[in-house]
């Protein structure tokens, strides 16, 4: 190895990394430059070690990067017969292969197939598959499921931020120091310094969480808004009320997560006032793609119900948007302002139950 | 890349005494610190790029030592900055004393001298950790943030505007600027345990990152123990030195310390500075050290673990050992 290009490896590790969402930008690609130009990559084991403090910012990354890097490697060394599908490479597959097996030749990555398959592909439909999709998982690594976080505990956290209604009725113990130098000024001389009330807030927040059965899979990320919104979050803790249902809140909801103890949903309604903000936790329908008259009207009739209440009402949906369309999701998001569980939508959630957004036109683009 | 970035090197090197020519707010004391290839590689990138290295890892396996010990190798002012759970990202750059300043005035109206002059708003103002690395102009400075997630959550994203270009902010109350000189920005070492999960995408961006492992073989172990005796004892009087273990106990406390922090299902496991302690303990505690033999023979067998409290921190760890005496 006379004469090791380490620049060019950066560049293809770089834009290999930014393509699985790694957290770089221009700035930290010069940075890794100028490190190579002062000699910190002389070989490849130096180069790793450069990229992965550089770069990665977890062990579990400092990892993955060396299976990346060797995956890398292999491809340079390969013989250069298919330049097309080594060109598709660079990007990875962003979901795993799809079972069927007709679709198998359009797969990015050619050599298991040569293996497996020595018929060419038959251009007529087959049949659906018996046999079990092929699955190359040493290449996935385990960033697709690293990477389905559609809502971090951090963005919870932040969004829940801007639920304020700050009233200034806690104990007068805040010294207000312009405040004390305008009064020394006005009168000539120091009496005594200026208090303020400690500002509380007094937003208050029914969450409303739809539980078991399709939204299983979400569960742990509605755990983490009921636990943000009650211990990280400006809310004080008595404003903070969770309610739970299944598919439909229908006459009862419940008040534990196991769905044992039942409040009749009158009491809830009762309790919210025009200036509670509510937010809705469901796929509605969407994530089994279900359109149940019945569904929706017991949820449009709880709806209108609600609506009497209060108007900072929000839907918060696990779902991808593209999902709703045929859905009952689809028919509700035209009576609440709907937004798919991201950080995006999160905060427009927040700023629809704060009241100081306009609900969004539905079925906007995604 | 600078000109002191690329004469400044980190290599460990196991120093006694200061080096010539070092600051006055260099640290006084050696740190007994044994650094590993990777970590130096690290610490001169670092160095090199003047990016914040950002250093996670479990807790007492050096973290926090890590930027003492590069402040006293390269003789560099050392600005340490313990983050408390109220400290806001603006601390580190001053602290105005406005309330101070009222005071003041009122003493003064009351015909008595006060400390400071109320009429020059800068005797006021105190530099932060940052602040004062800004301040020096002739080499770099090292600082260490530490615990930065003990902060509110929006301390890292506000820390960011200061540790990036220009390098500079100003003073609000008097209207200076304080600027670092772009040839000797300051080293920034930052630790963290991920107390509240992860730090903010933005911020991670700008940082290197290293985590510090607890030492995987007794080799480093041994040498951690020699290094650490051996600065302990140049700060003792010459008729209070302390006598490192024999051999045989510092072999047999390696293995069992290693055994019991490996194998034993430990809920929390203890550092390497909880295993100096225990060590000292082993050593001098009662009138005669430890038996070696015992450490790694009966007791291995019965289950027992001497000194277990500092070891042991969490109860359900404690159940897992019995005592022995």
């Amino acid at each position: 190895m006379s004469q090791f290009n380490a620049q060019d490896w950066i560049t293809r590790l770089f834009l290999r990394l930014k393509g699985r969402g790694y957290l770089l930008g221009v700035d930290e690609y010069q940075a890794a430059l100028q490190a190579v130009e002062a000699g910190y990559a002389e070989d490849e084991a130096a180069l790793v070690e450069l990229v992965q403090i550089l770069w990665c910012h977890s062990l579990l990354q400092q990892d993955q990067l060396v299976t990346i890097w060797q995956d890398l490697q292999g491809e340079t060394q390969k013989p250069k017969a298919l330049p097309k599908n080594l060109e598709n490479k660079t990007e990875p597959p962003p979901l795993p292969p799809k079972p069927i097996e007709g679709i198998k030749p359009l797969q990015p990555d050619p050599e298991p197939i040569a293996e497996k398959i020595e018929i060419p592909p038959q251009p007529e439909v087959a049949s659906l598959p018996v046999q079990a999709p092929f699955a190359p998982i040493e290449r996935e690594g385990l960033l697709p499921l690293q990477n389905y976080f559609p809502l971090s505990r951090r963005s919870m956290v932040y969004g829940w931020r801007f639920l304020r209604r700050p009233v200034a009725d806690g104990f007068k113990n805040v010294l207000d120091i312009p405040a004390t130098i305008q009064s020394v000024t006005d009168q000539g001389y120091y009496l005594a310094p200026v208090y303020r009330r400690q500002q509380r807030n007094q937003a208050r927040l029914v969450l409303l969480i739809d539980q078991n059965g399709s939204m299983m899979p979400f569960h742990r990320f509605a755990r983490d808004l009921v636990e943000t919104a009650r211990e990280e979050s400006p809310l004080q803790k008595e404003n903070v009320q969770v309610f739970y249902f299944h598919n439909v809140p229908a006459s009862h909801i419940y008040q534990d997560l196991y769905l044992t103890s039942p409040v009749p949903i009158k009491e809830m309604l009762g309790q919210c006032d025009n200036e509670t903000s509510v937010l809705i936790v469901s796929d509605a329908g969407a994530a089994r793609g279900y359109r149940q008259q019945e569904r929706i009207q017991t949820t449009t009739r709880f709806l209108l119900q609600l609506q009497k209440q209060t108007h900072l009402i929000a839907w918060l949906n696990p779902m991808r948007r593209s999902r709703w369309v045929g859905s009952s999701a689809e028919i509700l998001s035209y009576l609440v302002p709907m937004f798919q569980m991201d950080r995006l939508g999160f905060s427009e959630a927040i700023d629809v139950i704060r009241g100081v957004a306009k609900p969004s036109v539905p079925g906007d683009e995604d | 890349m600078t000109k002191a970035a690329k004469t400044l090197k980190f290599e460990g090197k196991d120093l006694r005494q200061r080096p010539t020519g070092a600051h006055k707010d260099a640290p006084q004391e050696p740190e007994p610190y044994i650094v590993g290839d990777r970590l130096k590689t690290a610490v001169n990138l670092a160095i090199a790029l003047r990016r914040p290295l950002l250093l996670e890892g479990d807790p007492g396996c050096g973290k926090t030592c890590l930027a003492k010990a590069v402040a006293f190798e390269l003789g560099l002012p050392f600005f340490p900055w313990n983050i408390q759970s109220i400290s806001k990202a603006q601390d580190g750059q001053y602290v105005y004393d406005a309330l101070g300043r009222l005071h003041d005035v009122q003493i003064q109206k009351g015909e008595k001298a006060s400390r400071r002059d109320p009429s020059d708003p800068k005797a006021y103002c105190e530099m932060g950790a940052l602040g004062k690395a800004f301040e020096i102009k002739d080499r770099p400075s090292v600082v260490l943030i530490d615990e930065i997630d003990k902060a509110e959550l929006d301390f890292p994203n506000d820390l960011l505007t200061v540790l990036d270009k220009p390098w500079k902010f100003q003073v609000k109350e008097t209207g200076a600027w304080v600027a670092a000189d772009p040839q000797y920005i300051p080293i920034v070492f930052i630790t963290s345990n991920k107390e509240k999960g992860n730090l903010p995408d933005a911020f991670l961006r700008r940082c290197l990152y290293h985590f510090v492992e607890f030492p995987k073989d007794s080799e480093e172990l041994k040498r951690i123990i020699t290094r650490h005796y051996e600065i302990e004892n140049l700060q003792r009087q010459a008729d209070d030195k302390m006598t490192p273990p024999q051999e045989d106990l510092q072999k047999a406390s390696i293995e069992r310390f290693l055994s019991v922090r490996n194998e034993g299902g430990l809920v929390k496991k203890p550092g390497t500075s909880e295993f100096l302690d225990w060590l000292k303990a082993l050593q001098t505690f009662a009138a005669k050290p430890y038996s070696a033999e015992k450490l790694v023979g009966k007791d291995e067998k019965e289950n027992k673990l001497p000194y277990p409290e500092l070891l042991l921190k969490v109860q359900q760890d404690w159940r897992k050992f019995k005592p022995a005496t």
